[in-house]
């Protein structure tokens, strides 16, 4: 185990975001973070990387010490920056890995526009722009909130097999997608989110047990548990 | 390989690039030109007129020329650097980048520092418009006195980073760029209200108004530099950027934030009131404006028992003002033991013109006591020599400032200041943005 989350809850006024949420992230396995829209999946990514405090519960660390690099979902930082600048800023501030880069560049397809500001970029060349940030970073747990989100089919297929690649070496990633059918392509287990409380946690197989069905379609896994 | 320049660097280097794409810092830049210029100009004709009709006596510079000239860095500090600092942090707020920056694991202090460096490096390059200035004054036949013009270049950097540190708290603690603006005018205005208020209440609102920034510059251009009013000023600016480094953190309740803000008040309260009683303070102005003659001031050091003045003038007063400007501010500097109590029941003191004793400035000194009417430096200290029973001493010519009087025209200032500088950083800007980014 890498971390484990516990009885984290999170209200913004009366609304109650999280309740009582618990599940932990296994070293080096590609975790989904599955739920609707609305689930509280940036809201539990927000609490569980320090970004925003919550009301109870704890993030237990094996080693003590937080260990994570989190890309939350629509940013645009850097805008006026070239993408060339900016991997390497995200190399020498965060401390990253400058023998990755051309890998990452390359793994991204982001070899033909290095040079063009990351405002300049479209959403889906942010996007992959903004993933090899986190990519560089050198935390042993990564968390992308929406890896695909503004990626057309090509695009999401190359980027699932970039993180696969970096998962492979030992990187733990812990994504939280909203569409299932790429969450099924990618992750190793699950963490199943809905109004703010977890339904359900495990591989496919656990879940679909779980839930009385065949471990064929995530989908009717999830909506059975949720 | 991890990168050999440490993370700070980087930083810097970051928030340069990003001062670079600030549109506000251009505007600023390009704005500063013609600010300095037309303020230069200005007071280089008036300068020559005073010169040509009096003579000269007495004509200094640094009151001339610099004050007017360097006035426009004053206006730019409260009216365009601090946009260009809220843009700097705020921009780092909306964009998401301070969200990913801050996952590093620097301290926010560190952060904020990087951001000040920069802002400050930033408005060191906006001064660059009154530094030709200085050249051009040389050329022209121009005499410089480098202590007062380092005074006023202290002054005028004190100034700015009192405006960042304003700009960066205040668009940290709020959560859009227009209300942060609006917001750090709001503390602008209110300053000035309090000179205002100080100048009418007189008292501790008096007191409290010289230490706001336009008193301070004010002071500075004077040429004369008060610890006080330095310590004051660095606390300001420590408070408001150690303020900003509280309030950008994320993952801190709201609750625990206002909780360390709160002491850092408290703290920043009790280290300003302990900066208003150092007493060290330097009249750097070659005519020694701010000063008795020298021989005087070594007749007052001389004197054992401790000197009150009971001033019966209102706060409105204009003799008042004569008063504290001409003599009781010199005063001050000398005997740091001096006890002035103002004596008046209305703020305006007209209808107090008839009472008895009204307008009288009566003196003190080891049991005995004179009166006198007169506010200007020669009248108090003729007061005192009277009032200690001892004679005045012999003022030395020679140290006496004879000022630099100069009937020029500002050649070549125009042209320089209102064309060169705005089309050369205009082409700066396309320039950078071309082959920098």
């Amino acid at each position: 185990m890498l971390f484990e989350v516990a009885g984290l809850t999170k209200s913004f006024g009366p609304i109650t975001a999280l309740s009582d949420v618990g599940f932990h992230v296994r070293a080096g396995e590609v975790l989904g973070l599955i739920g609707p829209n609305g689930a509280g999946k940036s809201t539990l990514f927000d609490c569980v990387a320090g970004l925003l405090p919550y009301d109870s519960g704890e993030v237990r660390w094996k080693n003590k010490t937080r260990d994570l690099f989190y890309l939350p979902d629509g940013i645009a930082p850097w805008a006026a920056q070239p993408v060339d600048w900016v991997l390497r800023y995200a190399i020498g501030f965060f401390a990253g890995r400058a023998d990755l880069r051309d890998e990452v560049v390359q793994q991204l397809a982001l070899g033909p526009f290095l040079r063009q500001p990351i405002g300049t970029l479209s959403k889906g060349q942010r996007k992959r722009a903004l993933l090899a940030v986190g990519l560089l970073t050198p935390p042993a747990a990564l968390l992308i909130d929406e890896p695909f989100d503004g990626l057309d089919l090509r695009q999401a297929r190359d980027v699932a097999t970039a993180l696969r690649a970096h998962a492979a070496r030992g990187r733990t990633l812990f994504l939280s997608i909203h569409q299932i059918r790429d969450a099924a392509r990618l992750c190793d287990r699950f963490v199943l989110l809905s109004g703010g409380r977890v339904c359900g946690e495990g591989t496919v197989e656990e879940l679909a047990a779980a839930a009385h069905l065949p471990p064929d379609d995530l989908e009717e896994v999830f909506l059975a548990l949720t | 390989m991890p990168s050999r320049k440490p993370p700070f660097v980087w930083l810097l280097e970051k928030e340069w690039r990003e001062l670079l794409v600030s549109k506000s810092w251009w505007v600023l830049l390009i704005a500063m030109g013609p600010l300095v210029g037309v303020s230069f100009i200005g007071a280089v004709h008036t300068y020559a007129e005073v010169s040509a009709g009096q003579g000269g006596e007495t004509l200094s510079p640094l009151i001339g020329i610099w004050g007017p000239t360097f006035s426009a860095c004053e206006l730019a500090a409260v009216f365009l650097l601090p946009f260009v600092a809220i843009r700097m942090l705020a921009g780092d707020r909306q964009s998401g980048a301070m969200k990913l920056e801050l996952q590093q694991g620097m301290s926010p202090l560190w952060r904020v520092a990087a951001k000040s460096l920069i802002l400050l490096a930033g408005w060191l390059l906006a001064m660059a418009p009154a530094l030709i200035a200085l050249l051009l004054w040389k050329l022209y036949g121009g005499t410089l006195w480098a202590p007062e013009l380092a005074a006023l270049l202290a002054g005028h950097i004190l100034n700015a980073l009192l405006t960042i540190a304003l700009g960066t708290a205040t668009a940290s603690l709020t959560e859009h760029p227009s209300t942060a603006a609006i917001l750090t005018l709001a503390v602008t205005i209110g300053t000035w209200i309090l000179n205002f208020f100080g100048a009418i209440q007189g008292g501790f609102w008096e007191r409290a108004a010289s230490y706001t920034p336009a008193a301070m510059v004010a002071e500075f251009q004077h040429g004369l530099v008060r610890l006080s009013t330095v310590l004051v000023s660095l606390t300001l600016v420590a408070a408001g950027l150690a303020l900003t480094a509280v309030w950008i953190r994320l993952g801190v309740t709201l609750r625990r934030r206002a909780m360390e803000a709160a002491a850092l008040t408290i703290l920043a309260t009790a280290a300003v009131f302990a900066s208003v009683t150092a007493t060290p303070n330097w009249d750097l102005s070659e005519s020694r404006g701010n000063s008795f003659p020298r021989a005087e001031e070594r007749q007052l050091r001389t004197l054992r028992q401790p000197l009150r003045i009971e001033v019966h003038l209102a706060p409105e007063d204009p003799r008042r003002a004569d008063l504290e400007l001409q003599a009781l501010s010199k005063l001050r500097r000398v005997l740091p033991g001096l006890r002035v109590d103002y004596v008046a029941a209305t703020s305006s003191g007209l209808f107090e013109q008839t009472r008895p004793g009204y307008g009288e400035i009566r003196y003190y000194l080891g049991g005995r006591s004179t009166m006198s009417r007169v506010t200007t430096a020669e009248g108090v200290l003729e007061s005192i020599w009277s009032v200690a029973g001892i004679e005045p001493p012999k003022t030395d010519d020679d140290t006496v400032f004879r000022g630099h009087p100069l009937a020029v025209q500002a050649t070549g200032a125009a042209e320089l200041f209102c064309a060169v500088w705005p089309v050369s950083i205009l082409a700066g800007a396309l320039l950078v943005r071309r082959r920098f980014l």
